[in-house]
């Protein structure tokens, strides 16, 4: 039996189809974690070079919750996030760095063989800097890493250093990871920014794969466990 | 028209090459200042991290860690200005990360300097009285009266080098 508005009924048939075309790419989780890792390294970027050392500390634990809760989410989390899903052996990025020039690739579900490059670099080099932070000398003595007091000043001001340069590092990886972004904008046609925004993009097709979605409670477990872990290295392990 | 601009090429590089020996000349009493100062204030960052590692473990051994330090912070600071002849900076061909302007707004240097003498000073005394919840204070009252002066007269690049 046909409706009474048929104008209705086309729209509804517009919105179903536009649902459809939608496929959901990023959980919440990590969506977050990623533009909260965005804003904390920015804000330690900036209180480390003001010599802001008190507020550098807190914003170091804050990158430290949110990178362990990425690896903990690499194992436990939504179908995306997890590891599995994307790091790929040599043959793989091979075979996918083959086609990489093609403009009309195929879209990857997620991160790309060699984008996966990039994430695991990249959350290696924050918790290499982030870990010679912790047991850093500040050259006053007054703000120094919780786990400082295991070195000597000289040791800890030798990894002050090490964290200061290993930071230039990082920056040159966060350029790489942006000109790969703007690349597949610009010359690919794929939109990569969205997605990480949204949680979702736009398909031409009924998507084959859609993302299963970890439940709450897990990510839950994680954050208490996680905490726990950053206040125990915050007050040095001296309980 | 050469021949002005040849003169006053000639004029400046003389001008250039006098600066420059009065310069080399700046003496080397000044100049002897500076690796002892780093040494010595080095010495005062260490002593005070000695004492903020103690308070990281939360158990403070007055008289072996606090004491001995809270007294070569108050008794190297008492002479901190001494540290700073003019001709000490980077215009001395040795490498220092003391700005310029130590010796451009002397009057405010001075000032901290006397600021952070005078905290010293106090963390010494707040010492004696073997007070925990005093010293943690005191400690972060001497720390910004250091970097009260760092902030504004030591270079960012100190962060960038090891200070051998």
């Amino acid at each position: 039996m046909s409706s009474a508005n048929p104008a209705r009924d086309l729209d509804e048939e517009a919105t179903a189809t536009v649902a459809a075309r939608k496929q959901r790419v990023w959980d919440g989780p990590t969506r977050a974690m990623h533009w909260l890792l965005v804003a904390s390294l920015g804000f330690c970027w900036w209180s480390g070079v003001k010599n802001e050392l008190e507020y550098h500390l807190y914003s170091g634990y804050a990158v430290l919750w949110i990178v362990l809760m990425r690896l903990y989410w690499g194992f436990f989390g939504s179908s995306t996030a997890r590891f599995t899903h994307f790091v790929r052996g040599p043959v793989g990025i091979m075979n996918y760095l083959r086609t990489i020039h093609h403009r009309d690739s195929a879209h990857s579900y997620g991160h790309n063989p060699v984008g996966a490059i990039s994430v695991v670099l990249m959350l290696g080099m924050v918790l290499t800097v982030v870990g010679f932070g912790l047991v850093a000398v500040d050259v006053d003595g007054l703000y120094s890493g919780p786990l400082s007091s295991y070195v000597t000043f000289k040791q800890g001001r030798h990894l002050a250093h090490l964290h200061y340069h290993w930071f230039e590092y990082l920056l040159w990886v966060i350029g790489i990871h942006l000109v790969a972004i703007a690349f597949y904008y610009v010359y690919k046609r794929q939109n990569l920014v969205t997605p990480m925004i949204s949680g979702s993009r736009t398909v031409s097709e009924a998507p084959e794969e859609d993302l299963k979605h970890a439940p709450v409670w897990r990510f839950v477990l994680g954050a208490v466990i996680v905490s726990a872990l950053v206040y125990a290295v915050s007050i040095g392990f001296y309980f | 028209m050469l021949v002005l601009l040849s003169r006053c090429l000639f004029v400046a590089a003389i001008a250039c090459s006098c600066f420059a020996v009065v310069h080399a000349v700046a003496g080397p009493a000044e100049t002897a200042q500076i690796k002892p100062r780093q040494d010595k204030l080095r010495d005062m960052g260490g002593a005070l991290k000695a004492i903020n590692d103690e308070i990281k473990k939360g158990k403070l051994d007055w008289d072996n860690t606090i004491l001995p330090n809270t007294q070569t912070i108050k008794e190297r600071s008492g002479y901190l200005l001494n540290w700073f002849p003019k001709g000490s900076g980077p215009e001395s061909g040795v490498k220092t990360y003391a700005l310029p302007a130590i010796w451009q707004k002397n009057d405010d240097f001075v000032k901290l300097g006397k600021a952070a003498q005078a905290e010293a000073l106090k963390l010494d005394q707040v010492a004696q009285t073997k007070n925990g919840d005093a010293l943690k204070a005191q400690v972060l009252a001497t720390g910004k009266a250091c970097k009260a002066c760092h902030d504004n007269y030591r270079s960012p690049d100190y962060e960038k080098e090891n200070e051998e």
